[in-house]
């Protein structure tokens, strides 16, 4: 028994070494891809932005753009946390239609109105599985942000999966804040989602 | 009011006054917490809910709601007003240059805590930040130093405490003052005793200065967070848990920085 665990113990060390070279130049290919990958995502973004668009053009174009770089669905099953298992299927994909509208509006909220917005991308540094890119974003008459963009590729290709700013994750934020939300009203996943339809519906009325 | 939000604002640098009002806060609701200590609610039995109840570091969320929503309708009639007229009256630039001053003034109680803290490299940023800023950038109204390569950090003795190993204890939000705990609550205090500010000997012209400069202060930091907070609390669906969250991320995050900054005493140049 005991040189069976030895040998499983060795076997895994040599495994570990093997692979631990190897994963040195993913790790740094990996960075290099989401730092282009971010780069790309906010030029175009921020040329939406800083055009001389209406603020519904904006969002209009601004929806594609955020299906092809965030991974909304990812973000708004965390978002649900442990409620998205008890959830039905139709309260799944109700849910998941609501969060993409409230995801959207709440980007071109903060950023939509701006014209002149610049960003530069200062580094990057693994967070886990995933990547963390850091940005500096530039907005006329504010103080500029540091938000860090948190880049996986679980999915294939890369996809945004959260932005943190100064040390806030956007997306756990969320996640407390609909986990406080459900468990006040007693666990119901309807009252969620009659909270977000009455929110997206008040948005377009704006 | 700090930074409660995702919005990447700065926190707004904790002045004299407000730190003093602070005081008072937090030995009232400790009074009140102690009398309604009997009266927190028991954690929930599901193991999941549990964890949520434990994460979220709440045990007085019913007297901390009560304090939210008194302190939102405070606000609403009170500073978010005056802090609306200061920025529709005052121009971003003169804003900024009177932002600048009241984190210079501040400055010398980042440095007690950056040396309480042990980070001696931190406490000469801070250092060098107030001697150039206090000259060079006219009694802090231009922030010289950040252009020579001493760009502001954040210090304070909740987060001096955080690096001792001092646990945060139960989150709380104080009155007017916005979201804290108990060890954060404890280091406003510290704070006042660490300001010089506090130590101007009455009578002088300063301390005329010394009203004008907090009072101003305290409109200037919620001008900063008007569009932030008005933003949470239209989209948030749960604002004060949003809130919570937010700020037991952000000060997390500060206390890592803080201990995660290894870099040595003197700077690459003098070796």
């Amino acid at each position: 028994m005991k040189t069976v665990l030895a040998r499983r113990h060795v076997l895994g060390l040599v495994a570990g070494a093997i692979a631990l070279p190897a994963a040195r130049p993913a790790r740094a290919a990996d960075a290099a891809a989401a730092r282009s990958f971010v780069t790309d995502f906010g030029r175009q973004l921020v040329a939406i932005v800083n055009s001389d668009r209406t603020l519904t053009d904006k969002k209009a174009a601004i929806l594609p753009l955020l299906q092809a770089h965030v991974d909304m669905d990812a973000i708004g099953r965390y978002c649900l946390g442990r409620y998205w298992r008890v959830a039905t299927p139709e309260q799944q994909a109700h849910y998941l239609t609501l969060f993409h509208q409230v995801l959207v509006n709440s980007i071109t909220d903060k950023i939509g109105d701006y014209r002149g917005v610049t960003f530069t991308v200062s580094g990057t540094s693994p967070a886990g599985d995933d990547q963390a890119v850091e940005t500096i974003i530039n907005r006329p008459e504010q103080p500029s942000a540091n938000t860090q963009w948190i880049v996986s590729t679980t999915s294939g290709q890369p996809k945004v999966v959260d932005v943190v700013g100064e040390g806030t994750s956007l997306r756990l934020t969320q996640r407390n804040d609909y986990a406080s939300f459900v468990a006040r009203h007693n666990g119901s996943i309807d009252a969620l989602l009659h909270a977000l339809d009455h929110q997206v519906a008040a948005h377009g009325a704006n | 009011m700090r930074a409660v939000t995702g919005s990447n604002l700065p926190p707004s640098p904790p002045s004299a006054f407000v730190a003093r009002l602070r005081r008072i806060a937090l030995v009232s609701a400790g009074l009140g917490i102690t009398a309604l200590g009997g009266c927190a609610a028991p954690p929930p039995k599901d193991p999941e809910a549990l964890a949520e109840y434990r994460e979220a570091n709440d045990p007085y969320e019913s007297l901390n709601r009560k304090m939210y929503d008194i302190s939102m309708t405070l606000d609403k009639y009170s500073l978010r007003p005056v802090a609306k007229a200061y920025v529709w009256a005052v121009p971003y630039r003169v804003r900024q240059s009177l932002g600048s001053m009241v984190q210079t003034m501040n400055e010398p109680v980042v440095f007690f805590n950056d040396v309480g803290a042990g980070k001696s490299r931190r406490a000469g940023d801070a250092f060098v930040r107030w001697c150039v800023n206090m000259v060079a950038g006219v009694g802090g109204l231009i922030d010289v130093a950040k252009y020579a390569g001493y760009p502001h950090h954040d210090n304070d003795a909740g987060l001096t405490l955080a690096t001792w190993g001092v646990p945060s204890g139960p989150y709380l939000f104080l009155p007017m003052m916005g979201p804290s705990s108990f060890r954060d609550g404890a280091g406003y205090g510290i704070d006042v005793g660490l300001s010089p500010w506090n130590y101007v000997p009455s009578g002088y012209g300063l301390l005329t200065f010394n009203w004008a400069y907090n009072i101003m202060g305290m409109i200037n930091g919620r001008a900063d967070h008007l569009d932030a907070l008005d933003q949470l609390q239209k989209d948030a669906l749960d604002p004060y848990a949003t809130i919570r969250s937010a700020y037991q991320q952000q000060r997390k995050a500060q206390a890592e920085a803080i201990d995660n900054d290894h870099r040595a005493t003197v700077p690459d140049w003098y070796n």
